[in-house]
This record gives structure tokens, C-alpha cells and sequence, in this order.
């Protein structure tokens, strides 16, 4: 739809905004459910795959669900590949992500309260800083990484991926913008008349006052964490380090399920595999949003402003 | 108590610059002088124009439609009643769980007319065999389509949010000036949400610009070379891990940081987007 086109509905729709059912209004709505299915679609599908066999994916109905078995015969081929590798890549993957959540959250929590209600040196400096290393995507350092990383000896080990995917300036921007606002700066400077040290100020006051916060910066961490490919690709070479997105395109690179060409031809690894694998890495993050929903039902930019 | 950040921010943010601005000055095979020579080297190598035109063709395509879809779907959900939209907006943001490789193994489905949900519109269409859209000319607008669908449903998500913290009063009393719900859309909530979309905007270019694991993983796995070298961060990793040339690697590295750091640093220090954080909420 193009703005005009939408600029079209939404004038019809306000001629008469008492009648429920205008013509704009039931075309936005038409709109807005087709995206809805458009958005959806490929999830379903790919929860749905691995019931089928790699013939019946071609055969059946793109959306039909074959059997529970599926599941199964997927998960033991799978198994197959490189001595059962996968669930490595799966206990690599779960704590990985969770030191990278734990370290970013808490760093940013406290930086963004000492920046927001404490003296910090530099406290200007540093808050430019962050803001500018929050919009450079962090793409853009992998390369810099891996010389870093390679000069002191780090490479391809977990800790090569966990400690710079624990650089979080966005979460130091968002828990800054929430101590700076939503609590009042009286609330602190009484706790420091009545002899609690910053610390103690932070643990016994701001502390308890921010789950919230802890909630939307643990979420924005595992999302950027979870499913990250590019650093844990270019940072370890071993397969036994690998997570479980790099793990998936090692599956489709050494397999012929997407490329006939690739890897034996005797390989179980089939389409069917790779779609279960895929789900692994999904279903996760889908879970995390959905549980999520409260922060985004209020808005993402909008929540961090408002308490 | 900002300590922690400090030493991850020095260690992970400044260092990585600083060891990648020193490797991109040293001598390599193809170079021996080092210096900036590497960047010279690095800008006028054969694989860097196309793949700057790929990159630029990219994002002609992708910053646009997506700041138009986003926007024109966040001002139709802001028309409506949050609870009605509450499931609209948790289905926009499935996509983004499909990020990545899998983003990567989504797309050869939907775009293999054997196996996609949408094979009867792909056949319909006259595609029959998936050689006829992953073809060089159709790049582009494929990583554009991955791209979008995995990142315009959050998106959507945040602008709506933006759009919420306008305060209802104002919105009312254009009502009552008879403002059309159109011209409420184009003269009150966009600019009122302007550096949001502004801010969005910078974001989506600089990821945009570092596109990486759609292009690379395709031609390393799937249609193999269909798409090597197809992007700037491509040929930076192709120095570094092919070529054996890390100092070239390094400088076209750090072009590509710069462009994004100025980006950023003209969005932080000439705008107002960071200057007054306490923002009034729209009231419940």
C-alpha cells in the first residue's frame, strides 16, 4: 500500500469516524491482518516441517502436519551429524547467552544508575560515548575483534564470544534514561542523608525499584545474544564451540539438505533436520518475545521514557 | 559502580578500534609500505565498486520502504485501540526470532517453489525452478526482503510506542479543529515522532550498510558463489581469511566503522534526539 493509498483510507475513515465500519477503516484492517498472516507464515511452517519426511515437504500441503514420529526421526538424524554435536551447540548456546545477559544487564544497570544519580568522572564523556557506540551497529567491529582477540590469544574460545557480546551501551542508555526520570533524584539524595553509601543506596533503594528495567535489558540482551551469527562465526573455529546459529549453517553448508551438491549424498541430514534445527534456534526467542509482550505492548522507546 | 562498563567499553568498544586502526597501517603481501596504502589498496580493489554498488542498490531499496511500511502500519495501529492491536502487533514481531542463519534457511524455503507456503503464487507467477529467483539480478531485492522481514515488525513495535507518547489531548483537540485523521497523521504525529524515525533511520542504514551473514552464507552454502564477495563486510572478511591480507581487511573495516560513527556522532551531537530524556508520557 502506498502512502497516498493510505493517506486515502485514513481520510475516508475520519469523513464519518463515528460509523465503526467505513471503508478506510475496514481496508486498514484487511491490511493490518494480511501482514499479521504474512508475519506468521514462515514460523508456522517451520514448526511444522519437521513432522513431515524430506518427500512429503514436496508432496503434502506446504501447511499440513504429518505425524509426532517426524519429530522424533528428525531429532535421531540429527543426532547422527558429527556424534550428536547438536546438543553441544544447545548447552554452548543456553550458556553463552546466559553469562552474556547476566554481565550486560547488570553492567548496564549499574553504569546507567552511577551515570544517572553519582558524581562520575568524565560523566558527559562517557555518556557521548555510549551513545555513539549504541548506534554503530556492533557488525561493525567483528573484524576488530578477531585481530584483538587473535593478539592475545583468545580465539575460539567461549570467552572470545561472552565478554565483547557483553558490551552493552544501549542498556547503560536505557537504564541511564530510567534512573534519570522515573525515580526521583529525592528519593536518593534522602538515603545519602540518612548515611547509606552508593552502594547501598543502588543495592537497598534503586535496586528493588528497577525490575522492570532488569526485564527490558535482560530481553534486548538475549535477542542480540541468542540468535547472533556473525562474532561467534568469524570468533571460534571449532565446531565443538560453536552456537547453535553457526551450528546451523555448518548443517547447511556440510549437508546436502539445501544443496545437493554439498557434503555425502548418503547423509540423513535432510530438509526435515534442518528445519527441526532451525526451530531450535527459533522457538527460543519467540518464547522470550511473547513473555516479553508486556514491554512491547508499551512500546519500546516509548517504555524506556516512561516509567 | 560504572566500572564494570568502563573496562567492557575500553576492552570490547576502544580497544578493538584502536588494534584494528594500528593493524590497518602495517605492511602486507600486497603492500609492503603499509601506511594508508591499505586503504588505497582496499578502496580501488577490483571487488570494491561492485560491491559498493551492491551495497548502495541495498539500501536504496531497503531504507525507504522500510521507513514507508513501518511508519504507515505504526499510524494504522495508533488509529485503532490498543487491545484490538495487542495480537496484530505480537504476530509482527515472530519475524525477528527468524534472524541470522535461520533467516537464511527461511528464504531459501519461501523461495523454493518446491517446498514455500506460497508455491502456488510462486508458480502462478511462472517460477518454477528456483534458478529463475536466485539469480544475480535479484539480489538486492532479495537480501532486501530478508532484511525487512526480519527487522520491520520490532520496528513497527517501537513506533507505535512512539506514536503512544503523544499526548491524547492534542491529538483531540485536532479533532475539534477538524483536522482530517490524515492530516493529523502528516502534521502533528510525525513530527512530534521525528527523531524517533530519524533515529530509526541511522540504525537501519548503519546495519544496513554492514549487511554480512545473508550474502555469505548463501554463497557458502546454499547456490555456492551465488553471491561471494557481494558486500563490503564480504570482501573484508575475503582479505582477512582468504587473501591472508589483514591490514587491507582492517582498512576496509574501519571505512566502513567511520561512515557508521559519523552517522552516529551527527545524530547524537546535531540533533536533539539525547538532549532532553524526561519526554512527557502520554497519561493514562
Amino acid at each position: 500500500m502506498t502512502e497516498k493509498n493510505q493517506g486515502q483510507v485514513l481520510a475516508k475513515d475520519s469523513i464519518s469516524p463515528k460509523v465503526k465500519f467505513s471503508f478506510g477503516g475496514v481496508a486498514t484492517i484487511i491490511f493490518l491482518l494480511a501482514y499479521a498472516v504474512f508475519s506468521v507464515v514462515p514460523m508456522i511452517w517451520l514448526a511444522l516441517a519437521p513432522s513431515k519426511n524430506a518427500a512429503e515437504l514436496v508432496s503434502a500441503a506446504p501447511m499440513a502436519f504429518g505425524s509426532p514420529q517426524g519429530y522424533l526421526n528428525a531429532w535421531n538424524n540429527l543426532m547422527t551429524f558429527e556424534d550428536g554435536v547438536l546438543v553441544t551447540w544447545i548447552v554452548n548456546s543456553i550458556w553463552y547467552t546466559f553469562l552474556i545477559v547476566t554481565i550486560s544487564s547488570l553492567s548496564a544497570l549499574s553504569a546507567g544508575y552511577a551515570l544517572a544519580s553519582t558524581a562520575v568522572p568524565l560523566k558527559r564523556f562517557l555518556l557521548s560515548v555510549t551513545l555513539v557506540a549504541m548506534i554503530i551497529p556492533a557488525v561493525a567491529l567483528v573484524l576488530p575483534l578477531f585481530l584483538e582477540v587473535s593478539a592475545i590469544g583468545a580465539f575460539d574460545t567461549p570467552w572470545a564470544v561472552i565478554l565483547p557480546s557483553s558490551f552493552y551501551p544501549f542498556g547503560v542508555f536505557l537504564a541511564y534514561i530510567h534512573f534519570s526520570t522515573s525515580i526521583p533524584r529525592d528519593v536518593y539524595e534522602a538515603a545519602k542523608i540518612d548515611g547509606a553509601g552508593e552502594f547501598a543506596t543502588f543495592a537497598k533503594i534503586a535496586f528493588p525499584l528497577s525490575k522492570g528495567l532488569l526485564g527490558m535489558l535482560a530481553f534486548f540482551s538475549f535477542s542480540a545474544a541468542w540468535a547472533n551469527y556473525f562474532l561467534p562465526y568469524v570468533l571460534l573455529s571449532s565446531s565443538a564451540n560453536y552456537t547453535l546459529p553457526v551450528g546451523l549453517g555448518l548443517l547447511f553448508s556440510s549437508t546436502p539438505s539445501l544443496n545437493p551438491l554439498n557434503g555425502a549424498q548418503s547423509s540423513v541430514i535432510g530438509r526435515p533436520e534442518i528445519a527441526l534445527a532451525g526451530l531450535l534456534v527459533g522457538i527460543p526467542i519467540l518464547i522470550v518475545f511473547l513473555l516479553s509482550s508486556r514491554f512491547l505492548v508499551r512500546g519500546i522507546l516509548a517504555g524506556a521514557v516512561k516509567s | 559502580m560504572v566500572l564494570p562498563y568502563v573496562i567492557l567499553l575500553l576492552a570490547f568498544g576502544v580497544a578493538p578500534v584502536v588494534i584494528a586502526i594500528a593493524t590497518s597501517l602495517e605492511p602486507s603481501g600486497v603492500n609492503p609500505d603499509g601506511g594508508l596504502g591499505n586503504y588505497l589498496y582496499a578502496l580501488t580493489e577490483f571487488r570494491f565498486l561492485p560491491a559498493a554498488i551492491n551495497v548502495a542498490i541495498f539500501l536504496a531499496i531497503y531504507l525507504p520502504s522500510m521507513l514507508l511500511v513501518v511508519v504507515s502500519v505504526a499510524l494504522m495501529l495508533d488509529n485503532l485501540k490498543p487491545k484490538v492491536t495487542l495480537p496484530l502487533r505480537l504476530a509482527y514481531i515472530v519475524p525477528a526470532a527468524l534472524t541470522g542463519s535461520l533467516s537464511v534457511l527461511i528464504w531459501y524455503i519461501l523461495l523454493e517453489p518446491t517446498l514455500s507456503p506460497y508455491k502456488d503464487l510462486l508458480i502462478g507467477m511462472g517460477l518454477t525452478k528456483s534458478g529463475q529467483i536466485w539469480n544475480t539480478g535479484n539480489l538486492a531485492i532479495i537480501f532486501v526482503m530478508m532484511a525487512f522481514f526480519t527487522g520491520a515488525g520490532n520496528w513497527i513495535v517501537v513506533q507505535y510506542g512512539s506514536l503512544q507518547s503523544i499526548p491524547d489531548d492534542l491529538i483531540e483537540a485536532s479533532i475539534i479543529d477538524g483536522a482530517s485523521k490524515f492530516q493529523i497523521a502528516m502534521q502533528i504525529k510525525l513530527p512530534l515522532i521525528r527523531k524517533y524515525l530519524l533515529y530509526m533511520g541511522v540504525l537501519v542504514f548503519a546495519a544496513g550498510l554492514q549487511i554480512f551473514v545473508e550474502p555469505q552464507l548463501i554463497s557458502a552454502s546454499v547456490f555456492p558463489g551465488l553471491a561471494s564477495d557481494w558486500s563490503l563486510n564480504q570482501l573484508s572478511y575475503t582479505f582477512a581469511f582468504a587473501s591472508n591480507n589483514l591490514a587491507g581487511a582492517a582498512a576496509l573495516s574501519m571505512v566502513l566503522l567511520i561512515v557508521c560513527a559519523v552517522a552516529a556522532i551527527l545524530i547524537v551531537f546535531k540533533t536533539d534526539f539525547f538532549d532532553r530524556p524526561k519526554k512527557a508520557g502520554r497519561s493514562k
